[in-house]
């Protein structure tokens, strides 16, 4: 998607102004993010120099106004021209994180309280009516002539920045409220007071600019934003949804808005459903993208699109950042980890989304990098949550879950929505085996973001270890909703039900986990070509075992028989046709079946080797030929079984039986 | 600053594991195990088995940098490994493995490999299928000094906090960077980035540039710059235990440079340890300073209240008092002091309540009017009393400090009232072999200063001198500067004695510059160099100098003044006033003294020199008869208490007075009998007033005999002998006035015996002396 000089151009031009404007409303995360893609567009090199000796006579655009932007629409203009000053005195508050100084620059304290006083005298009125469109219609003509000279004529600018200020303060007083990470006393049900106040402020405003067509006249986009931002506190999603689109329609460049959609979409369906409503330009692009690797989705598509950005910003850390990982997501950590490298080295002082690189570094036991890491981020910034979550894992994978737990804990109080510090200290108090402190922070992990796989997975695990397999089926089949292509969801999902009897729906989660796991390493085969994954498309020989069990468990012998079998030919690889027959022999393994030529090919050493699995099953391969009287395969298994050197005893015992029976048997013919 | 783990202690921890592997030859083994414990073990122990320290090891740097580990392991060859290589090699490729901050923590779980396992851990290990160790392996003991530092070093890596850790790493990387250089040289495989494995690994990715960026990032920008991190507080603990230890052991103040030194590396760490304003406040105790050692006092308490409550309340007290005692605030002194002894008893800490009551007994001993209103409690009963209780007490509770510093003071209680030498003599030897028995280097300065005391007032000064010249050289080292200074003095003052002014005063000005920045040291010393110019100034008739000496010397003996001192300086100014002939000021003074005294009962010794000077004086105004019961009275008491000196004193005050009486024959034979005897006290003022008696003695006996007679001129060539004699003894006393009374005695005689021209040689040699005194006054 290579762009025009002009769109280039433009392009720099929005987010210039997008800086500028996010910076001025204190929005310092957005401006961040605009800042960092607008630098990581290439300079057009040889047009660009003599243009550039042309402009210095007259500047087109001119350069950005730092501190202030004009205002476009004339009526607003001039209320900022009138209220400049104040607003520069509730800016250099804002900076100086006095919030509550700053809101009262423009909303004195009494403006405020009258507002929550006439519109709490509405109070049950409010309550009849259902919260959403209709609400505003139904008290517009009583409550807007009363209204209307209690609300200050100020430009948006300035309401913005003063409710916003006072959602800050909000959000302070409710962090400090709060009591110590996973204390006695933290419910984490702390609320941010000024909620009400803000919403009410807000509704009145709209209403007044609202017209008899529903039309909110003269709005730019950040008050519905920050409208948004407020419902969604409530947990009032669908109508903070649709604020938060009619934000985007107005001012596509504010990105603080476009991740406030992002976290109210939990999973792919709705993202779906959201995207036709969706302005359509490059942000709505981006947003895209991030949403999806939120929903872990990892298809070619997206990865395609990803490509296409990175063309247009080619050393945007935000984008490496998704391209590594996308990688993380379809599991291919050593590309991850080169990805992350790579980011690392172009910005070494940047700590964002360092946290998956350490989980990434955790997975591969990659120790002394983590260590680096680990280091950095230290030297960095040691109070950001990012580096507490990198030095925990760190510790966590030095066993020293105690001062792992330490860190994480840290990293929440820094910032108690860290999701993946919530995730990551579960885990911990699972090593720890504190499994009530595990469930209690896996669930404020889900309750903080309803996405997390490994937290549902965690849940599940941690009731599986209580022995509550109907609590951990549920949360399993939440991870495996999340991750539909992940095979050791649905393992989790069949061991739990096997356990709770119900083998035939145990069977079928099983087989979709061996189906999920070839379908996932055929992907990754296919989009990436490496041959890095040792397991080529090798079933798990612990799974096979199971689903034969299973069926013992049903007398169903024949089916048994066959996984045993299959468990014992993973030994040799997927290369072996035995294999290959018996898996024609279970049902909807087809797609099994088309790709183990394609890793047979390359797999000669693939196979598994002799682990416990393979070794119980061959075991009870030779038992059932005992059984059924075929004693020279009995014989084989058993003399094999000694060879192997795992339960040779047994074996033994086993091989002196056969002899028996067959020297009686010879003797009878 | 971290709590104990420095990067030399890993470099320790990497030795041991080399002499773990069986590295370490066999013939190396001494130097380095050595080595190593003179690092780990306190520096008590080590002080006592200083005899086995080589020098070596004895200077190496406080902090340990590479060259102390370059220096000891070069000079070994490995044991395994290829030939040629040194254990230096071997320890630089330990060193450098640890190559990233992973590694570290790795070395640091692998610490617990070289400890022997216990029965139980090796059961368990059995269980798991994990082999014994191999015998090769030499296992460290869990409770030997090196198992305790694995140990030790172990806990404390486990408790650093991330940042710690990593402070420790980086410290630890700037540490080694300049053997960089030599393992380089040696193996030449270390590249740019070596140490940090994750760079390394990273170059190929990132390039250099960024690859140097990342370290920029990650280490800072001065790898090669000095290291901050290297101390930790243990170390500092450890060097202000030692301070502190010198401090009271010498009475020193810390020296400049070290005191700098100290303060950076103090500015460095958060956390100050408190006995630094402990070390603060003897430094300024030392200094004269008294609110600032005593704001240190109370700072120091304050920090140490919370890990050692109230149980060490009474040294708390016991320390403020001996500090009020210091700056003169008695009172407070003694209630603080009995609050101590109160405390004390109540806590039962038996060894501070005898040490507070040893204290009592001296502090009353030399300001008794203070002890005097708070008698009423009746401590320690009556002086003997007390001292026996503190003996017993002493012997009960082993402390030997204590026992034997009671016998001395029983010892100088004895002397001072003047009884039995023997008993005086029984105790000394006691305390000697007590002190001998215990090895007791402190309290060799107040043993010896008691025998130097006693032969010199036996008389046998020249014994004395030498007491104080052993000490100097033999003990000096191990005790307190006070003492050191004290016998310099001594000497001095026998110098003086001799008329050896220069010599004194080079002895007193070659003292330790640095002890004497200590303000008490420093004023006794600065008082006692103005006592010796001020004899100085007195026998050369010098009256001017010496009454601006005197007036300097007098102002400053008020209470908090040192008796010895004191008394020393009464003696001079009355010494002067009679030099000014202002006999009813000197006469004054002596009575002032004498009744100070009799109330006080001061030393024996010094009344009779009082008894004596009162004497002389009378013989001065002219009325030498009046004197003759004061004179009797000082020989009868000198004689009971053996004051050997001060009898020969009294005795030719006796003669004098003989004299004067015109008994000139029985003067005659006293000062004949007496003057060999006192010519070994070595004392030439005394002798030339002896010589001068005699001589005056023989006069009269010529002027009895008839003129012309075989008498009167054998009696006249006599007096000429002990003219010259006593000539003698002046002029090395550089006594004016002596000599010149000497010369003209001599020029009468010659007169007399009729020879004019000697006469008139004698008297011009009189004029010649006058004049030279008045050119050295002008």
């Amino acid at each position: 998607m290579p762009l025009t000089e002009q769109d280039t151009a433009q392009l720099r031009a929005a987010l210039q102004e997008a800086v500028v404007k996010c910076s001025e409303r204190c929005l310092y995360q957005s401006a961040k993010w605009a800042a960092e893609l607008l630098t990581s567009i290439p300079p057009t090199d040889e047009a660009s120099e003599p243009e550039d000796s042309q402009m210095t006579e007259i500047p087109p655009s001119g350069l950005p106004p730092i501190v202030v932007t004009g205002n476009l629409d004339p009526e607003e203009a001039q209320l900022e021209a009138k209220e400049i000053n104040q607003y520069l005195l509730a800016k250099s508050f804002f900076d100086c994180r006095e919030f509550d100084r700053c809101a009262a620059v423009f909303l004195p304290d009494t403006v405020l309280s009258g507002i929550l006083s006439s519109t709490s005298t509405r109070g049950p009125e409010n309550a009849t009516t259902p919260k959403g469109k209709g609400k505003a219609r139904v008290s517009s003509g009583r409550s807007a002539s009363k209204l209307a000279p209690i609300l200050p004529k100020l430009s948006q600018k300035s309401i913005f920045l003063a409710l916003y200020a006072k959602y800050m303060s909000g959000e302070k007083k409710k962090d400090e409220d709060s009591e110590m990470v996973m204390g006695p006393h933290d419910g984490g049900n702390t609320t941010n007071k000024q909620l009400v106040t803000i919403s009410r402020f807000l509704e009145n405003w709209f209403q007044e600019h609202t017209t008899e067509a529903g039309e909110v006249v003269g709005s730019q986009g950040w008050l519905e934003y920050l409208y948004g931002m407020v419902l969604t506190k409530d947990k009032n999603e669908e109508e903070a949804m649709r604020w938060l689109i009619r934000s985007v329609h107005l001012y596509p460049w504010n990105w603080g808005c476009w991740l406030e959609m992002t976290s109210l979409i939990g999973r792919v369906e709705d993202l779906n459903r959201i995207s036709p409503h969706l302005p359509q330009n490059i942000v709505s692009f981006f947003f895209h993208l991030h949403t999806s690797l939120e929903l872990y989705q990892s298809t070619p598509n997206l990865s395609n699109s990803l490509d296409q950005l990175l063309s247009i910003f080619p050393t945007s850390p935000f984008l490496l950042t998704c391209l590594a990982l996308l990688a993380y997501h379809i599991k291919d950590f050593l590309a991850a980890d080169a990805h992350f490298s790579n980011l690392l080295a172009l910005h070494p002082h940047r700590l964002d989304s360092l946290d998956h690189y350490s989980n990434i570094l955790y997975v591969m036991n990659l120790r002394p990098k983590l260590s680096f890491l680990a280091h950095l981020c230290s030297t960095v910034d040691k109070f950001r949550p990012e580096s507490c979550v990198v030095i925990g894992n760190y510790y966590s994978l030095l066993s020293s879950h105690e001062k792992a737990v330490q860190y994480f804990r840290r990293a929440l109080t820094l910032d108690r929505s860290c999701l993946s510090a919530w995730t990551l200290m579960g885990h911990e108090y699972v090593e720890l085996k504190n499994t009530h402190a595990a469930i209690e922070s896996y669930r404020r992990a889900v309750d903080v973001n309803r996405r997390d796989y490994r937290a549902w997975y965690g849940l599940g695990q941690t009731y599986e270890v209580l022995e509550m397999h109907a609590y951990a089926l549920w949360y399993y089949k939440r991870a495996a909703g999340l991750r539909p292509w992940d095979g050791k969801m649905w393992m989790a999902v069949g061991s739990c039900l096997q356990k709770m009897g119900r083998h035939i729906e145990g069977i079928k989660a099983l087989k979709r986990a061996l189906l999920a796991d070839s379908y996932y390493d055929a992907g990754v085969g296919s989009s990436f070509g490496s041959g890095g994954r040792d397991k080529g498309g090798a079933m798990d020989p612990e799974v096979l075992l199971q689903i034969a069990g299973m069926y013992e468990r049903m007398e169903d012998m024949g089916e048994a028989k066959a996984y045993m079998e299959m468990c014992v030919a993973q030994e040799e690889g997927a290369a072996d046709m035995e294999a290959s027959v018996i898996n024609i022999h279970a049902d909807s393994q087809s797609s099994d079946d088309e790709s183990r030529p394609t890793g047979g090919g390359t797999s000669g050493d693939t196979g598994t080797g002799v682990t416990a699995a393979t070794s119980k099953a061959r075991m009870w391969l030779a038992k059932f030929a005992m059984r059924m009287g075929d004693y020279t395969r009995a014989m084989q298994l058993a003399t094999e079984l000694c060879q192997d050197g795992v339960e040779v005893e047994e074996a033994k015992a086993l091989v002196r039986e056969v002899r028996v029976r067959l020297e009686i048997g010879g003797g009878d013919v | 600053m971290t709590r104990f783990l420095t990067p030399s202690k890993i470099g320790l921890l990497a030795l041991i594991e080399l002499y773990t592997e069986a590295a370490v030859p066999t013939t190396s083994t001494i130097p380095i195990l050595s080595f190593v414990l003179n690092q780990l073990l306190p520096s008590t122990i080590k002080s006592q088995s200083r005899s086995s320290n080589s020098s070596s090891l004895e200077s190496l740097p406080f902090l340990l940098d590479l060259h102390a580990f370059e220096t000891l392991l070069a000079a070994h060859p490995s044991a395994a490994g290829l030939p040629g290589r040194t254990l230096w090699d071997k320890f630089l490729q330990k060193l450098w493995g640890i190559d990233s901050l992973n590694a570290l923590h790795e070395f640091f779980a692998n610490r617990a490999f070289l400890l022997a396992k216990s029965p139980e851990e090796i059961k368990k290990d059995g269980e798991m299928g994990i082999p014994p160790p191999s015998q090769d392996m030499i296992l460290l003991s869990r409770t030997s000094p090196f198992g305790g530092f694995i140990r030790r070093a172990k806990v404390e890596f486990d408790r650093l906090r991330f940042s710690d850790a990593l402070a420790l790493w980086i410290a630890f990387a700037k540490w080694r960077q300049e053997s960089k250089v030599y393992c380089i040289r040696r193996n030449g495989a270390l590249g740019r980035w070596a140490g940090d494995r994750a760079l390394e690994d990273g170059e190929l990715e990132w390039g250099p540039e960024a690859t140097e960026m990342l370290e920029l990032v990650a280490y800072g920008n001065d790898l090669d710059g000095i290291d901050s991190g290297a101390v930790s507080t243990d170390d500092v603990e450890k060097l202000l235990e030692f301070q502190v230890e010198q401090m009271q052991k010498f009475g020193n103040r810390i020296p400049y440079e070290i005191r700098d030194k100290f303060k950076g590396i103090l500015e460095g760490g958060v956390t100050v340890p408190s006995l630094s304003h402990y070390q603060n406040f003897l430094d300024a105790w030392r200094a004269g300073d008294y609110p600032t050692s005593f704001d240190n006092l109370h700072r120091y308490f304050d920090y140490t209240m919370q890990n050692r409550d109230r149980l060490f309340y009474q040294y708390a007290l016991m320390n403020l008092a001996v500090l009020q005692a210091d700056f003169g605030c008695f009172e407070e002194a003694v209630a603080a002091m009995l609050e101590t002894v109160s405390t004390a008893r109540e806590n039962k800490d038996m060894a501070c309540l005898n040490f507070a009551l040893n204290w009592l007994y001296h502090f009353g001993k030399a300001h008794p009017k203070f002890i005097r209103g708070s008698e009423s409690t009746n401590m320690l009963g009556v002086e003997r009393e007390g001292l026996v209780f503190l003996r017993t007490k002493a012997k009960e509770t082993g402390m030997w400090t204590l026992w034997s510093s009671s016998l001395l003071s029983e010892a100088k209680l004895g002397m001072s009232s003047g009884e039995s030498i023997a008993t005086a003599f029984e105790n000394m030897v006691k305390s000697s072999q007590l002190i001998v028995e215990k090895n007791m280097k402190s309290m060799m300065g107040p043993q010896m200063a008691m025998s130097s005391s006693l032969w010199g007032r036996l008389g046998v000064s020249h014994l004395s001198k030498e007491y104080c010249e052993i000490f100097l050289s033999c003990h000096a080292r191990y005790a307190l500067f006070d003492d050191t200074l004290r016998f310099s003095c001594r000497i001095a003052q026998f110098l003086a004695e001799k008329g050896h002014y220069d010599e004194a005063m080079k002895r007193l000005e070659s003292m330790d510059e640095n002890s004497l920045r200590s303000w008490k040291a420093n004023q006794y010393w600065l008082k006692y160099r103005g006592i010796l110019r001020l004899k100085r100034d007195l026998h050369q008739n010098n009256l001017d100098g010496a009454d601006q000496l005197l007036s300097q010397l007098l102002q400053s003996s008020g209470v908090d003044a040192d008796p010895d001192l004191g008394f020393e300086i009464s003696i001079l100014h009355i010494d002067y006033l009679i030099r000014r002939t202002d006999f009813s000021r000197a006469l004054a003074k002596i009575e002032n003294l004498a009744s100070a005294m009799k109330e006080e009962g001061d030393d024996i010794a010094l009344r009779v020199k009082l008894l004596v000077l009162k004497a002389g004086l009378q013989d001065k105004s002219g009325r030498p008869q009046k004197g003759f019961s004061v004179a009797v009275r000082a020989a009868s008491i000198a004689w009971r208490a053996r004051l050997i000196p001060l009898l020969w004193a009294a005795m030719g005050a006796i003669a004098n007075i003989l004299n004067s009486l015109s008994e000139f024959q029985a003067a005659a034979q006293i000062l004949v009998a007496i003057i060999p005897r006192a010519l070994e006290c070595e004392t030439f003022s005394m002798n030339a007033h002896l010589y001068s008696y005699l001589v005056d003695a023989h006069m009269g006996l010529a002027g009895k005999a008839d003129a012309g007679s075989l008498k009167r001129k054998e009696n006249l060539t006599r007096c000429l002998e002990f003219i010259d004699r006593a000539f003698d003894e002046y002029s090395a006393l550089e006594d004016i006035k002596g000599q010149c009374e000497m010369m003209a005695k001599k020029a009468t005689i010659m007169k007399v015996v009729g020879e004019p021209v000697l006469a008139n040689d004698y008297a011009s040699k009189y004029l010649d002396l006058k004049k030279e005194a008045a050119l050295a006054q002008a």
